[in-house]
């Protein structure tokens, strides 16, 4: 997969790419597994109103998907407060995320040119969005284990090698919008 | 538990202004293979308002050892940074300082 130069600034706030439509479905459809992938936490819903308004999740205990885990993880090494912290803040940070790849989706689905022109803060979304996508993505690879050389050599009927190579185009397309952001937090 | 704190340590700073300098809390950020360095330099400029060269050495730090301080302050203070940092997709956790 090509994009032809990935995300460039034009003016102060407007950062653009062009997509191909093979691109733009790959990325709708991640976007979409993204926040499907994050409502199997959203079970377990506060019944009691004061525990909404709290924003009690239900959830204290890490998840057990290594996905999930990897976009919600433990904020403390000791499992006590880690739960406690996560009773509280978990929903909030996955809302956060689920709008992150929501932004992308509709983006995308919503312009009928090749074109995407993100603004600043939009641009903020696709880049937590497209983080994700490669965090979940780099646990089904397990880059952890594997080196980008063993990934480059993978057999072309392995499944994952599709993955790999849109692994690899996500990350060299987030680091052009990074680079074209840059001038933004350095001037 | 963020909100017993919150009182507590409220409680302890007026009866021990040190408590500011003394900075006991701190935010660790842990290498991570898919993480971009030029994203992880971006994070840092953005949440932390850190100069690019602030930004990069923090970022190198974690790339090479493994791991780096990026903020340190109060408890509550670190629980909004590891906050943020997860929100960006960062590997963050905060403890107490025992250096």
């Amino acid at each position: 997969m090509t994009t032809n130069s990935g995300f460039s600034r034009h003016g102060k706030n407007s950062f653009i790419a062009h997509f191909g439509q093979q691109e733009r479905d790959v990325l709708v459809n991640l976007s979409e597994q993204l926040v499907e992938i994050l409502a199997e936490r959203i079970d377990g819903q506060p019944t009691d109103p004061l525990e909404a308004m709290i924003g009690f999740t239900g959830h204290d205990s890490p998840p057990d998907d290594e996905v999930l885990l990897r976009l919600l993880p433990n904020a403390y090494a000791d499992p006590v407060d880690s739960s406690e912290f996560r009773r509280y803040t978990e929903s909030v940070l996955r809302e956060k995320k689920r709008m992150n790849a929501m932004a992308i989706r509709s983006h995308l689905l919503n312009s009928d040119k090749t074109e995407v022109a993100l603004d600043h803060q939009t641009a903020q979304a696709w880049l937590g969005g497209m983080n994700d996508i490669r965090l979940a993505l780099g646990v089904r690879l397990n880059v952890e284990a594997n080196s980008h050389e063993q990934l480059e050599l993978l057999s072309p009927d392995d499944p994952m090698r599709g993955v790999y190579a849109v692994y690899s185009w996500l990350g060299w397309l987030q680091g052009t919008l990074v680079d074209s952001l840059m001038d933004d937090v350095e001037g | 538990m963020s909100i017993q704190e919150d009182t507590k340590e409220k409680a302890d700073t007026i009866e021990d202004p040190v408590f500011f300098v003394d900075r006991p809390w701190v935010t660790i950020v842990w290498d991570d293979p898919v993480n971009l360095m030029s994203y992880v330099t971006y994070v840092f400029m953005t949440v932390f308002e850190y100069s690019k060269e602030r930004a990069e050495t923090l970022m190198l730090q974690v790339h090479n050892e493994g791991r780096a301080v990026v903020s340190s302050g109060r408890r509550e203070e670190m629980e909004r940074d590891v906050q943020r940092l997860h929100e960006y997709g960062l590997w963050a956790t905060l403890q107490r300082d025992d250096q």
